[in-house]
C-alpha cells in the first residue's frame, strides 16, 4: 500500500514553498505529486530533469504530474507504475473539499497517511468569516490531521501563540504547529519511510526523537486500541504491524487520529512499533512503560 | 445555384422583416427572406417545395450543453423520463425497480463477453424516494457474476452489485466515507462522489472515458439535429486538456454529414484550481486561428460552484430551505479577477457557471473590477444557470453589459424539489427569472445543460413559457414569458451571446442558412401544446438533414 497524503490550505497559506521544500528534501523517497496545473506550483527549475507532457520528473526521482486526465486517472497510472512510488502527495486547490480528496486514501492501494492544511497566520482569522470562503476554509481545518500555522514570523510571538491557541481550540482533532516559510521537518509531513535517515537532518531547528518496540508475539487487537488511544502529543507519529492469528494489523497514528486497518497478509512477525515526537517532548521511558501497562499478548 | 424554400410561413426573428413565405438560399448563405416574387430577382433558382406545408424557424442555437449528452447515450438508459437516442429509438423510462432489472437482464443477454462489467446511466433515486434505496441486492438479481455498474443521473452517485465490488477487491474492511452500508454494517453497493466510485474502477473509468469518442460525438450531432438544433455549445469541452479531444472534433466536423455547428468553450483552468491563464488564453488564441465553419472556439467557461439540488451551489440569505448546506466555489475568489483577465483583455467571451446567487456576486463583483481595469463595452460575458438570480443582480448585470443563460429545464426535471425541499417556495417560484430579466433589460438564452437533460430547445422554451412542475404546479406566474421572447432567447439572443449573432440565430439576408423545420407554428400552437411540435429536421448552410425521430 502507497502512503498517500492530501496538502491543502487557502491561497497565500504557502503551499507551494512548502512542496518545494518536501521535493527537494525527499530523502531517499520517491514522492509523486499530484496538482492541478504546473503553473500553479512552479516547480524549482533545478529540481527538474525532464518535462515530458502532464509530467514532470525530478532529478531525485520524484515526480509531478497534472490531473489532466482526473483524479482517477492520475491514481490508475500511478498505480501501474514500475517501481511504484513511495508516496503519492496531492496538492488540494484553495477551495477544495480535503475531506473529499482525502477519501481516495482509503482505497485498497493506498493508505491515507494524514491530511496536512496550512493556514496563514496573518490572515486566517479574518478569511475564516469571509463570505465567499470563509466556510470552505473552516472545512479544510476541521478535515485536518495537522494544521501548519505558516508565516508566523510575520505575527510578534504573543500573537502565534494565541493563534495556535486558537486554531487548537477551534479544531480539537488535529494538531497544529507553527512555521516560517514552510519550513516543516518531513517527520511531522510524511509516514515514517523504511529509507529515513537521520531524523533530524530534515530541518535545522528540530530535533527529533524515535521509540521503538519489538516483541516476537502476537497482540491481543483491544489491547493495542487502548494503547494507542493512551498516546498523548508528544507522539506526532506511530507507525506499527501486529501479526496476527491471521493476517495482521497495520496501525498508524498521525497527529491525532488513530487507525487499525486488518491485512489478510504477514507482512512482519510479532509487534513492530516505531514513534517519532519532538526530541525534548518524546520520552522513551514513558512509552516504554506505558507498552508495559497496556498491552495485553495472546501467545 | 439558388434554391428558394418554400413554406407555410418562414418565421425570421429579424424584427424589421418578421414572417416570409419563402427564403432564398446561395452556397449555403441566404439572400433574403420575402415573397417568391420578392426573392426571384436573385436569378436562376430552383424552388424547393419540400417544406411547403412547414414552418421555418431559425436553426436553434443552444447555448450550454456538453457532448456528453452523446457520450451517456451509448451507455444502456436508466432513467426515469423517456428519451430519444440518436438514431430515433427510444430509451424507454424506467419506473420501478422492476423494470429496471428487466431491462438490465436484456443487456446482460446482449452482451457476449461474460465478465464485461455492464454499464448503465440515467438512474435518478429521486423518483423511489417512497421506496428503499436501490441497492446491490437489486442489481443482483440481474445477475451473480457478470459486474453491474449503474450511474445515477446526477453524476455524483453510482449502485453496483456484489459482483462488481468483489471483482474490484471492494471490502466492507474498507472505510472510504461514501462507501453505503446497511444496519449492520454491510455494504449495500452504493457509491457516492468520485473517491467511492473509483474503487469499482472497472465500471467507473468506462463512464469516465466515454464522451472523448467519435462515437459520442456523433450521436450529439445526431440528438442536436432531431431538436432542430444547428448550433451547440460544447461548454466546458477538453480540448486543451486533452489533444485527442481536438483531433476527434475537427475529424467528426469536417464530415459534410455531420449536422451541427459545434461552439466549444474550452474549461479556463480544472473546477477549483488555479492554472496559468496567461498561457492557457493564448493557446486559445492559437485553437481560434484554426475555426472552421462547423468548430469555433469564441471563448471561455468557468465552474464557479456546484448545483442546488446537489446542496453544492453557494447561496446568499436565507440559504438552503431543507437538507445540510454543502456550498462551496470551485475558484478562489481573491484569483478569480487574475484567471479571467488574460481572456477578456484577448477578447475572449467568458462564461461562467454559477448555480448558486452567492456565487453569482462573485462573478458580477469580479466582473465590475475587470471592466473597471480593462474597459470592453462589447463583452457579453455571460452567467450560465443564473438559476436563483434576484433582482438586484438583474440590475447590476444589465448596466455591466452581462447575459444570462438561464437554465429553465429545471422548472420542469426539479421544480418540485426546489418549491419543497432546496429553497422553499418563494424563490422556487423565482427561479429562472426570464420575465425579470425583459423587464430589467438583461439579453438572456434559456438551455438545458444536456446530457443533464435532454437536447430539445422546444421542451427548454415550453419551460419558459408555461413554468409548470410534474405535478401540475405553476412555479412563479409573474416569471412566465411569451413564445416569441422565448424563440428569440433560443435562437438570435443564444447567438449574442456567443458573439455569433451577425452569422446566425436569425432568417435574414447574409447569415447562413440554418432552419429548424417544424411541422406546426409555435407562435400559433396552444402553449402547452409546444414542446408537442413535430421537428422535421434541419437545414443547415443549405444541407436537409431530416431527423431520425420523424415519421
Amino acid at each position: 500500500m502507497i502512503p498517500f497524503t492530501v496538502i491543502g490550505g487557502y491561497l497565500g497559506a504557502g503551499k507551494t514553498t512548502l512542496l518545494n521544500q518536501l521535493l527537494r528534501s525527499a530523502q531517499g523517497r520517491r514522492i509523486a505529486l499530484l496538482i492541478n496545473d504546473f503553473g500553479e506550483i512552479n516547480i524549482d527549475a533545478l529540481l527538474i530533469d525532464s518535462q515530458v507532457g502532464n509530467r514532470i520528473n525530478l532529478a531525485n526521482g520524484c515526480i509531478c504530474c497534472t490531473l489532466s486526465d482526473g483524479f482517477h486517472g492520475a491514481i490508475e497510472s500511478l498505480l501501474t507504475e514500475e517501481p511504484r512510488p513511495d508516496h503519492i502527495i496531492v496538492e488540494a486547490s484553495g477551495v477544495a473539499d480535503v475531506q473529499n480528496l482525502a477519501q481516495y486514501g482509503h482505497s485498497p492501494d493506498l493508505q491515507l497517511d494524514g491530511v496536512i492544511v496550512l493556514a496563514d497566520s496573518e490572515t486566517v482569522r479574518h478569511k475564516i468569516r469571509d463570505k465567499y470562503v470563509g466556510q470552505t476554509i473552516r472545512r479544510q481545518l476541521a478535515a485536518a490531521d495537522v494544521i501548519i500555522a505558516n508565516k508566523a514570523d510575520l505575527l510578534p510571538e504573543a500573537d502565534s501563540f494565541a493563534l495556535n491557541q486558537w486554531l487548537q481550540q477551534e479544531f480539537p482533532q488535529a494538531v497544529v504547529h507553527s512555521a516560517t516559510q514552510g519550513d516543516v521537518a518531513l517527520p511531522l509531513l510524511l509516514a515514517i519511510h523504511a529509507n529515513d535517515k537521520a531524523l533530524d537532518s530534515a530541518a535545522g531547528h528540530a530535533h527529533f526523537g524515535r521509540w521503538s518496540y519489538s516483541r516476537p508475539r502476537r497482540v491481543c487487537p483491544d489491547s493495542l486500541g487502548r494503547f494507542m488511544a493512551a498516546l498523548d502529543d508528544s507522539v506526532l507519529r506511530l507507525k506499527g504491524v501486529a501479526e496476527q492469528s491471521s493476517g495482521c494489523l497495520l496501525v498508524q497514528v498521525v497527529g491525532r487520529r488513530r487507525e487499525i486497518r486488518a491485512q489478510p497478509k504477514v507482512l512482519a512477525a510479532g509487534l513492530n512499533l516505531v514513534a517519532i515526537g519532538l526530541e525534548h517532548q518524546l520520552n522513551a521511558d514513558v512509552l516504554d512503560r506505558l507498552a508495559h501497562q497496556i498491552l495485553e499478548f495472546t501467545d | 445555384m439558388i434554391t428558394i424554400y418554400s413554406a407555410a410561413k418562414v418565421i425570421t426573428m429579424n424584427p424589421s422583416n418578421p414572417v416570409a413565405s419563402h427564403v432564398a438560399v446561395r452556397n449555403g448563405e441566404i439572400l433574403g427572406a420575402g415573397s417568391l416574387a420578392e426573392l426571384q430577382g436573385w436569378g436562376d433558382y430552383q424552388l424547393d417545395e419540400t417544406f411547403a406545408d412547414k414552418v421555418i424557424v431559425p436553426g436553434f442555437v443552444e447555448a450550454h450543453a456538453h457532448v456528453m449528452a452523446g457520450g451517456m447515450m451509448l451507455h444502456p438508459y436508466m432513467g426515469y423520463f423517456e428519451r430519444v437516442r440518436g438514431d430515433g429509438t427510444i430509451a424507454p423510462g424506467i419506473k420501478s425497480y422492476a423494470a429496471l432489472i428487466d431491462a438490465l437482464r436484456a443487456e446482460d443477454l446482449k452482451m457476449t463477453d461474460p465478465e464485461a462489467p455492464l454499464v448503465a446511466v440515467g438512474f435518478d433515486p429521486i423518483y423511489f424516494a417512497d421506496q428503499p434505496r436501490l441497492s446491490r441486492h437489486h442489481l443482483d438479481q440481474v445477475s451473480s457474476t457478470r459486474p453491474i455498474f449503474v450511474h445515477h443521473a446526477s453524476g455524483h452517485l453510482s449502485t453496483v452489485n456484489s459482483a462488481m465490488l468483489a471483482s474490484n477487491g471492494v471490502t466492507k474492511a474498507l472505510n472510504v466515507e461514501g462507501l453505503g452500508r446497511d444496519a449492520n454494517g454491510e455494504l449495500d453497493g452504493e457509491l457516492r462522489e468520485p473517491p467511492a466510485m473509483s474503487l469499482c474502477r472497472t465500471g467507473f473509468s468506462i463512464i469516465q472515458r466515454s464522451n472523448n469518442t467519435e462515437a459520442a460525438m456523433l450521436e450529439f450531432g445526431a440528438l442536436a439535429r432531431n431538436a432542430g438544433i444547428t448550433t451547440c455549445t460544447d461548454l466546458g469541452g477538453v480540448s486543451l486538456l486533452v489533444p485527442k479531444s481536438l483531433e476527434l472534433w475537427r475529424k467528426v466536423t469536417e464530415q459534410e454529414s455531420y449536422p451541427l455547428r459545434v461552439v466549444q468553450y474550452n474549461l479556463g483552468a480544472i473546477p477549483g484550481a488555479v492554472s496559468d491563464s496567461d498561457a492557457v488564453a493564448e493557446e486559445l488564441r492559437s485553437l481560434r486561428n484554426t475555426e472552421t465553419e462547423k468548430l469555433r472556439f469564441p471563448g471561455v467557461k468557468f465552474i464557479l460552484d456546484g448545483s442546488i439540488q446537489g446542496f453544492s451551489a453557494l447561496l446568499n440569505a436565507p440559504g438552503y430551505y431543507r437538507g445540510e448546506d454543502h456550498g462551496q466555489l470551485l475558484a478562489v475568489p481573491d484569483q478569480l479577477l487574475s484567471m479571467l483577465k488574460p481572456f477578456h483583455d484577448r477578447g475572449f467571451n467568458i462564461h461562467m457557471h454559477c448555480n448558486g446567487n452567492r456565487t453569482q456576486d462573485l462573478a458580477i463583483e469580479t466582473i465590475d473590477s475587470l471592466l473597471r481595469q480593462s474597459p470592453w463595452f462589447n463583452h457579453r460575458h455571460t452567467i450560465t444557470h443564473a438559476q436563483l438570480t434576484t433582482q438586484a443582480q438583474l440590475r447590476k448585470m444589465a448596466r455591466l453589459g452581462l447575459c444570462a443563460n438561464f437554465f429553465t429545464n429545471h422548472l420542469w426535471y426539479w421544480g418540485d424539489q426546489h418549491y419543497e425541499i432546496t429553497v422553499g417556495p418563494e424563490r422556487a417560484n423565482q427561479l429562472e427569472p426570464c420575465a425579470s430579466a425583459i423587464r430589467e433589460g438583461v439579453s438572456f438564452s434559456i438551455h438545458s445543460d444536456a446530457g443533464v437533460t435532454p437536447l430539445g430547445s422546444l421542451h427548454t422554451m415550453w419551460c419558459a413559457v408555461n413554468r409548470v412542475t410534474p405535478s401540475g404546479r405553476v412555479l412563479g406566474d409573474h416569471e412566465k414569458i411569451a413564445v416569441e421572447d422565448a424563440l428569440k432567447a433560443v435562437t438570435v439572443d443564444a447567438a449574442f451571446q456567443l458573439h455569433l449573432d451577425h452569422e446566425i440565430g436569425s432568417i435574414e439576408a447574409g447569415k447562413k442558412a440554418d432552419f429548424a423545420i417544424l411541422e406546426e407554428d409555435p407562435l400559433a400552437v396552444d402553449p402547452m401544446q409546444l414542446r408537442d411540435i413535430k421537428v422535421w429536421g434541419t437545414v443547415l448552410a443549405g444541407q436537409k438533414f431530416q431527423a431520425s425521430t420523424h415519421p
